[in-house]
């Protein structure tokens, strides 16, 4: 990375403003750092196809970007780090209800207040909902996140690089190519390598593997919260043997252990291209048939249809990532951008412009679709070669990368001076959870779980 | 109907077990074990390559700390002489004497009569180790058949299943839900991270499971198979013996 020109992080905010502001200008992240030359704000925004990090020196309050994009990370920084935003809003919960879009604000007396977490019936991640109501609707509802913080940001520092991706597979283990993959390439970035051709395509087999069994996770709970228990079995018994050809292959059902900095920890391209070559012909029959079958399914359908529904405008408005994003007409697939060698092609982009339960789903069915074909691509390419380069040690340097993870671009950050100092994770999960509150105006408590399990969001990545 | 047509036609996928074996495929990685007869040079690399300290190197030998394997795999990587991966998924440890273990977990899995009913809480996990107990209920496993049931409410709890790690946001709902559940309880601890910490720092979170609530069955992994969570379950209701633990001391 070249030097950049001290900044103020005022300077900082106004330049990441400006560069949201233009054409297809996005804010991705913000966070506090603090390094040689002090305290600092970082900020990255996506512009032309690339991520851009501008960073700044603290020196007193520094100016609110003022975006619904940008407030949960300007809140997670004034209270983590106590450098002072100014401008934000007094009340500390990420997102009020007059942000959304067509809240009614009812002022009766009769209404009550449920407190919905940490604890839930089922097996579900650790959030809380508030939810005010005055007996099914949603009047307003709170996000309570943090139940889950483990420091993992933290447990980078000090690491060897050779282990570190160990602990980013922890952050979220059932997306851990994905997170394993981000650290690695911003590692690489920072150290000025390129991992082997085989290793990404490793790394482009493992994710898109990721991408199938998370998205029908996702499928298989929105047909159990319809009831639909055949067909919900069915699509977890499709998830099953998507994790035993994974364990086939690399020897953790998740996959993870596989990816490192430089590359592949070792040569799982020769395990993979077999267990595929068995089995993978099998397994999309499989896995297309019964997502087919849940989609020729009127009842679930009827349930699905315009609940949750967000417009491209919201979205937009709050820089939404990956299916939810995609589902309402916003395309920002990371895959195609920033030298991810095995990119969709043409026609393969999953959109769906409805914006509801539904949509989201359709973009999950399009994207299980060309997971596969990815799969085969990498597959044929067949890279011969290493599976991993070394990286220079004692190097300094900072770098950053992306990878289009199940719920969508997930955003790595590392830096390292005396080893690794500092590593922050924009998440996809993170991005998208503010867009859940609006998303529920107007709808009732039997549709919360459908409008949740739509979004497919994961709270471990979320908390870190 | 076709959802019905597509049922028959796949046939029946679901195991035997814990009543007949299982095997795991050939590559899948159990938790570390320390082979006899390497240079103590190596013994030492192993360790030093373990995120979660699960490995302890003497001069001229080791032991592994299964509770805190997360299944990397790093040890046996970069000092194959000295670690190896087990093969085996049946990985669950309770106290210091698996026997008596056994029968005390028996005497008290057959108080609660027929069928078991069991609580999940999440303390603070990766989310594939949730994944992973969610999978119980797929039709390969489905642990319906041997009378073991998801309750929505801790009330009608008989056995509590964690997964993760402790947070400090995570501790008074535990405590809670613990003491929610009518006596006699069980406690099984999902997950090396659940089960030892794993490599989490130890300012960062409050710890194990078992700082929190009394825990019965440990089951390691990163994350445990669902083959793995079975058989801590099995064990937990005293059907079947662990293995001993060996312990920090």
């Amino acid at each position: 990375m070249t030097e950049r020109p001290r900044l103020t992080a005022s300077e900082a905010a106004q330049r990441a403003g400006a560069a949201v502001a233009q054409g297809d200008g996005r804010f991705v992240a913000l966070f506090a750092d603090t390094d040689a030359a002090g305290d600092q704000l970082r900020y990255i925004v996506a512009a032309g196809g690339r991520l851009a990090l501008i960073s700044g020196v603290v020196e007193g309050p520094t100016p609110s970007l003022d975006r619904a994009a940008a407030r949960w990370h300007e809140i997670a920084v004034s209270e983590q780090s106590g450098f002072q935003i100014a401008g934000l809003p007094q009340s500390p919960s990420p997102i009020t209800p007059s942000d959304a879009e067509a809240y009614r604000s009812v002022g009766s007396p009769e209404l009550s207040t449920v407190l919905y977490g940490p604890v839930r019936s089922g097996i579900s991640e650790a959030v809380r909902w508030i939810i005010e109501t005055a007996g099914e609707d949603f009047v307003a509802v709170h996000a309570s996140f943090g139940f889950k913080n483990r420091g993992l940001e933290r447990r980078f520092v000090g690491v060897p690089l050779e282990s570190a991706c160990l602990v980013a597979e922890e952050v979220s283990s059932a997306t851990a190519a994905s997170h394993a993959s981000a650290f690695a390439r911003a590692g690489e970035d920072a150290c000025g390598i390129e991992a082997p051709v085989r290793a990404a395509a490793i790394r482009a087999i493992l994710v898109e593997f990721e991408r199938i069994h998370q998205h029908l996770d996702v499928l298989g709970k929105l047909a159990d919260d319809a009831s639909l228990s055949v067909g919900s079995a069915q699509t977890f018994a499709a998830k099953e043997r998507v994790h035993r050809l994974l364990a086939e292959a690399v020897g953790n059902r998740f996959a993870r252990g596989v990816i490192t900095v430089g590359g592949a920890r070792f040569d799982a391209f020769a395990g993979l291209s077999e267990s595929c070559g068995r089995s993978l012909d099998a397994l999309e029959r499989e896995v297309c048939g019964v997502v087919d079958e849940l989609f020729a399914t009127p009842s679930w359908i009827d349930r699905l249809v315009a609940t949750g529904r967000l417009s491209g405008e919201i979205v937009r408005a709050y820089g939404g990532v990956g299916p939810v994003a995609r589902g309402s007409g916003v395309d920002n697939d990371a895959r195609g951008l920033d030298g991810w060698l095995f990119t969709p092609q043409e026609g393969d982009a999953a959109l769906a412009t409805d914006g509801d339960a539904l949509a989201r789903a359709r973009v999950r069915r399009a994207e299980i679709r060309s997971s596969f074909r990815l799969i085969r691509n990498a597959l044929d390419a067949a890279p011969a070669g290493p599976h991993w380069v070394s990286f220079p040690t004692g190097g300094r340097g900072e770098g950053v990368a992306r990878v289009e993870s199940p719920q969508g671009e997930l955003v790595y950050y590392v830096r390292f001076g005396a080893g690794i100092e500092r590593v922050a994770i924009r998440s996809a999960s993170f991005q998208n959870w503010p867009l859940f509150v609006p998303s529920l105006a107007g709808w009732i408590f039997t549709d919360f779980s459908f409008i949740e399990h739509s979004f497919g969001l994961i709270v471990a990545e979320t908390d870190r | 109907m076709s959802w019905i047509v597509r049922g028959l036609r796949g046939g029946i996928l679901t195991t035997h077990y814990p009543h007949g074996p299982e095997e795991m495929p050939a590559q899948w990685r159990g938790v570390a074990k320390a082979l006899a007869g390497a240079r103590a040079q190596e013994y030492q690399l192993g360790a030093a390559a373990c995120l979660s300290g699960a490995i302890v190197a003497q001069a001229d030998e080791a032991h592994v700390l299964q509770e805190r394997c997360f299944q990397c795999g790093a040890c046996a990587r970069v000092a194959p002489r000295a670690f190896g991966m087990s093969n085996d998924y049946e990985l669950a440890l309770v106290g210091a004497d698996p026997s008596t273990t056994q029968d005390r977990l028996a005497r008290r899995a057959a108080s609660l009569g027929r069928s078991i009913m069991i609580r999940h809480v999440d303390a603070g996990s990766d989310f594939a180790t949730d994944q992973e107990v969610q999978a119980l209920f797929n039709p390969f496993y489905d642990i319906n058949r041997l009378g073991i049931f998801l309750t929505a409410t801790p009330r009608h709890a008989d056995l509590l299943v964690v997964t993760g790690v402790v947070t400090h946001h995570m501790v008074e709902s535990l405590k809670r839900t613990y003491a929610a559940m009518p006596d006699p309880k069980i406690v099984v601890a999902v997950g090396t991270a659940a089960a030892s910490g794993s490599f989490y720092a130890a300012d960062d979170v409050y710890g194990p499971v078992d700082r929190v609530v009394p825990v019965d069955v440990k089951v390691p992994g990163g994350p445990p198979a669902p083959l793995s969570i079975l058989h801590a379950l099995w064990v937990a209701l005293g059907r079947t013996a662990a293995r001993a633990r060996e312990t920090e001391a």
